[in-house]
């Protein structure tokens, strides 16, 4: 009788290297691997082009993306133009919250060279999670902390004078 | 005869007896009238065998009497078997018609019944509880008929044998007919207790499953099988009870019946023995009063079996007895066509536990002006909108409609003016075809309105920007030669252009398929082949089963990599999908169907149990098959080895010398002037397959065949075709912005005065949103008046009116630029956003 480690998965396949990434990331890497499994064989890779949207200003497109190679820019339109803000390289997670809920995105992400992404759409996510509704919570738990982080961090860079009229806003943790 | 418009909740199952089954019954009458002289012609024919040819000692006699005796029993076999395919047509006949009628007036109920109803409950009540009153009905006039009918006629006959035999002997009747009433009654009454059983029964079901999430994610599996433990309990009881009363009423029927032979045995014994009887009138009285017996017997089953349907058929009607909360269709006139203006008017709305959602709202819409409802979620926009629409029952205040007052039309009155897209639409199994037409049929149906043309099916897929969707499904399809003989030589000539024009263009986007490399798109099937087969046998599906090609597999050393490659696909599929529902999302990408889950996990068991070499050769069959369809590209669980990549593509020209020589013809080899049946149109145009899936490499392989397909004049054939498509049970196959897409066509399709929107393009992209807005405003507004729920706020700067509403209540309202300059709500509102 041969053993079953001679069929065992090859190390290098897709889905084995997708769950490797999703528990890098903050929003999956508190779940179980019953769902973890799930989600990574779910996700598809997707490569665009120089110039390539991977999501647009104002649209729900309801996936998202971990950059696996690549660079993609974050622009916002305003008084008529694209207004480049930040960039995103490999090991980027962008778009958790748009898993959770149908919401429009603020900004437009465009790729500045050929840039290959994990992708994930809401349909997946949402479906998947029906199947395991008492991951819910780590799911919330790991956006709440990860606002709050953010917030701590901005507090920590930017807060007093340095950011000028922003400290009125602030406050995204007590949403 | 029930009157065809009563409503099935108000008839009575002797209704149906002859609903629609007046000549049936009236035959079944003929025949039954035939089959009684035929039961009791053998009762005199064995009298006069006994007395006259037997003791005459008269064989012509005997002879003419056994072959009387032996017609009377065909003839009655005969009509029983008539008797019998009669009684099971109506039956059924009279259940399709239940069904119906009660699916009919289900439909039309309120929307407050269904949110206290569980889908298994009417389920029940249509699959299950029906059929019993309908075992009733087939035999509710034949076998009282018959059997009393008989019954007299025995009766009669003993009467003139022996008055005085005949009248002890059938004195045990009477008493039983006191008696089983009441043990009937009982039993009825643990039925009425078992049919409200039964449906809160079948209700718990559907709502564990629907549930289920819910129960695997808290575990809560002990606590489920408490309760479904007690309903069972509960369940088992009331039919040990009916069961038990029903047994009594057979029992004492038995009791009593068996009573009369005792009584012609005392008494016709002794007046024989006394002389005062001939043998042959005994022997006659007795088969006679034997005879008695299986007339009483159905008689005493046909009354347990109508007090079942009955008890079944009552209680299921009144639990359906609902008004709907308007009638269907005018009954004095045609439906109004109405000049949309709407008014609203001190509006209120209560829900069924006394929470007001809706107070004291009030507007007035000129026909032809479009207005937006904003404002937060539970604000009440939605509820509105459904009030306006006759889809929530107003608690107060006035909605009209042209000047009438939508609580008073009809449904039709209101299908015929209005169309609404509710937020999340539902999209029916069926076709694309089917669904743009819903409502337009709908209406067409009721009033006689011309059906859509092609053309206004194609234009409003233009307006909404399905078309390019459409067009998707069209060139997703297979072509058969049978059918589209002529098509698929024009596709040859557009991949030619495609080519030409394309083919270095797309070379990132498609996999082009090359004769010289591996085909990550493809199944290895496909790889090996390299083409479709001619023959049935040497189709994808059954190559794993074709010993020819197995033979190949053997000797080109292929077989058991694949076996292997075919264990760690099933074990990795099984694995990550071994306990999910059968939904398109899972399996799509998955080499296996969701149906062929359970034998994959079976084969899976015993691989881990008894090992690689020990699996029997049906289970190797199986990996072999799943190995065969493994696409590198979609299928991501397992990786290709670069030796097996090698060893395929080697194969591959090794197949093809060995099939050409040894069975020239059983493949067709990928050629460019061939069209591959195998493959779909797109695949056939591109002569590959795509390799992208993002939106713009989606797009620019769209627009490059959209343009050659318009050169040749194809784009409206292809999307015909792609309006065939079948979308799946609730559309599950199209996404959601293609759901609200077609939704909106539909409604746009139908062209209604009055358009209600909540939220209808919530899902799209902002072309398609914007395209959407843009056709509303140009082409709908003056035309048809508009209630949009609006989310998204920047789409609403040229309705002609904003409603502001918070709270149930509007607290704002105007034009886009008054209210901003207002500085209110909608500013506010606008300012957040």
């Amino acid at each position: 009788m041969s053993s079953l480690d001679e069929s065992s998965p090859t190390p290098s396949c897709e889905y084995q290297e997708n769950l490797d990434m999703l528990r890098q990331t903050y929003f999956f890497s508190g779940l179980p691997l019953e769902s973890l499994k799930i989600f990574a064989y779910l996700c598809t890779r997707e490569k665009f082009k120089e110039g390539d949207y991977l999501f647009r200003q104002g649209e729900d497109d309801g996936e998202a993306f971990y950059i696996l190679c690549g660079k993609a820019q974050l622009e916002r339109l305003a008084g008529g133009g694209a207004l480049p803000l930040r960039l995103f390289e490999a090991g980027a997670f962008i778009g958790g919250l748009t898993l959770i809920g149908e919401t429009r995105r603020l900004y437009s992400l465009k790729a500045l060279q050929e840039t290959v992404c994990l992708v994930l759409n809401r349909e997946k996510f949402a479906k998947t999670l029906d199947q395991f509704p008492g991951q819910r919570p780590r799911i919330f738990k790991a956006v709440v902390d990860a606002i709050t982080d953010w917030e701590e961090r901005f507090l920590e860079g930017m807060a007093g004078e340095a950011c000028g009229g922003c400290a009125t806003k602030m406050g995204v943790s007590l949403l | 005869m029930a009157k065809a418009d009563r409503p099935i909740v108000k008839r009575s199952l002797f209704s149906w007896v002859f609903d629609g089954n007046l000549r049936w019954q009236f035959l079944l009458l003929a025949i039954i009238a035939v089959a009684v002289f035929t039961r009791v012609l053998p009762l005199e024919m064995q009298k006069r065998i006994v007395n006259q040819a037997i003791s005459l000692r008269k064989v012509d006699l005997l002879l003419t009497y056994c072959a009387y005796y032996l017609a009377a029993v065909i003839v009655a076999s005969a009509c029983k078997f008539l008797i019998n395919v009669l009684e099971t047509h109506i039956a059924q006949q009279s259940l399709a018609r239940m069904r119906i009628a009660l699916y009919e007036h289900i439909i039309t109920l309120p929307l407050s019944f269904f949110r206290n109803t569980q889908p298994g409950t009417v389920v029940n009540s249509i699959v299950n509880e029906l059929a019993v009153p309908s075992n009733f009905i087939g035999s509710a006039m034949s076998t009282p008929v018959s059997n009393v009918l008989t019954l007299l006629a025995f009766a009669a006959y003993l009467l003139w044998l022996n008055p005085l035999l005949a009248a002890i002997s059938l004195s045990a009747y009477p008493a039983a007919m006191i008696v089983l009433p009441y043990l009937q009654k009982r039993a009825n009454a643990a039925n009425q207790e078992r049919v409200d059983v039964s449906r809160t029964f079948s209700g718990r079901i559907a709502e564990s499953i629907g549930g289920i999430h819910e129960i695997h994610g808290n575990g809560a599996y002990r606590i489920e099988k408490a309760k479904f433990d007690r309903l069972v309990e509960q369940l088992r009881k009331i039919r040990v009870v009916w069961s038990l009363y029903r047994f009594a009423v057979k029992s004492t029927n038995n009791f009593f019946t068996s009573l009369g032979p005792f009584l012609v045995f005392i008494l016709g014994g002794y007046l024989t023995i006394k002389g005062q009887l001939e043998l042959g009138s005994l022997v006659a009285f007795l088969s006679a009063q034997e005879k008695l017996y299986d007339p009483w017997k159905e008689l005493i089953e046909f009354y347990q079996v109508y007090q079942d349907g009955r008890v079944t058929y009552d209680r299921t009607m009144e639990f359906f007895d609902v008004e709907p909360d308007y009638p269907l269709a005018p009954a004095d006139r045609p439906a109004f066509d109405l000049q949309a203006g709407l008014e609203v008017e001190g509006l209120s709305f209560y829900t069924d536990g006394g929470i007001r959602l809706l107070d004291d709202i009030n507007l007035r819409l000129e026909p032809g002006e479009h207005l937006a409802l904003v404002g937060f979620s539970g604000s009440g926009k939605s509820t509105l909108a459904l009030c306006i629409g006759q889809l929530n029952k107003y608690s107060g205040g006035h909605v009209r409609i042209g000047g009438q007052e939508v609580a008073g039309l009809t449904k039709q009155d209101m299908a015929a003016n209005v169309g609404i897209v509710a937020q999340s639409p539902f999209i029916f199994e069926g076709s694309i075809a089917e669904n743009l037409l819903y409502a337009s049929d709908a209406v067409a149906r009721d009033d006689g309105h011309p059906r859509p043309t092609l053309d206004d099916l194609i234009a409003v897929l233009h307006q909404t920007g399905l078309f390019v969707d459409v067009l998707r499904f069209g060139l997703n399809t297979l072509l058969t030669a049978e059918t589209h003989a002529d098509l698929v030589k024009e596709i040859i000539r557009v991949r030619r252009k495609f080519q030409e024009k394309y083919g270095e263009k797309l070379a990132d986007d498609v996999e082009f398929f090359n004769e010289q490399t591996y085909l990550f798109h493809s199944s290895i099937a496909e790889n090996l082949i390299f083409g479709a087969a001619s023959r049935a046998d040497f189709a994808y599906a059954e190559l794993s089963r074709n010993d020819y090609f197995l033979g190949f597999l053997e000797q080109s050393g292929l077989h058991p990599l694949l076996l292997r490659l075919g264990a760690q696909l099933a074990q990795q599929t099984v694995d990550i999908l071994g306990n999910l529902p059968a939904e398109t999302v899972f399996f799509e990408q998955s080499p296996m169907n969701a149906d062929e889950l359970p034998d994959y996990k079976a084969v899976v068991d015993r691989l881990r149990r008894r090992g690689f070499e020990d699996l029997a050769p049906p289970d190797r069959d199986r990996l072999l098959h799943l190995a065969l369809r493994f696409t590198p590209a979609l299928h991501k669980t397992v990786a290709l080895p670069a030796d097996l990549q090698r060893l395929l593509l080697g194969a591959r020209t090794a197949l093809r010398e060995r099939v050409s020589r040894d069975l020239p013809g059983v493949f067709a080899f990928y050629s460019k002037s061939d069209y591959i049946f195998s493959q779909t149109i797109l695949n056939n145009i591109l002569f590959g397959k795509t390799k992208r899936a993002t939106p713009q490499a989606q797009e620019a392989i769209a627009h490059s065949i959209i343009q050659v397909l318009i050169e040749r004049d194809l784009l409206e054939t292809i999307v015909e075709i792609g309006m065939h498509y079948n979308v799946g049970s609730k559309g599950e196959k199209l996404s959601g912005g293609q759901r609200q897409k077609l939704a909106v066509a539909r409604v746009f399709l139908k062209s209604p005065r009055l358009l209600i929107m909540d939220e209808a393009t919530s899902a799209l992209d902002n072309t398609s949103q914007a395209r959407i807005q843009n056709l509303l405003e140009t082409r709908w507004k003056r035309r048809s008046t508009l209630v949009a729920v609006v989310h998204r706020l920047d789409t609403i700067r040229n309705f002609d009116r904003i409603a502001v509403m918070k709270a149930g209540k509007i607290i704002e309202m105007g034009t886009y630029d008054e209210l901003i300059a207002r500085k209110g709500a909608l500013y506010e509102l606008v300012g957040r956003k």
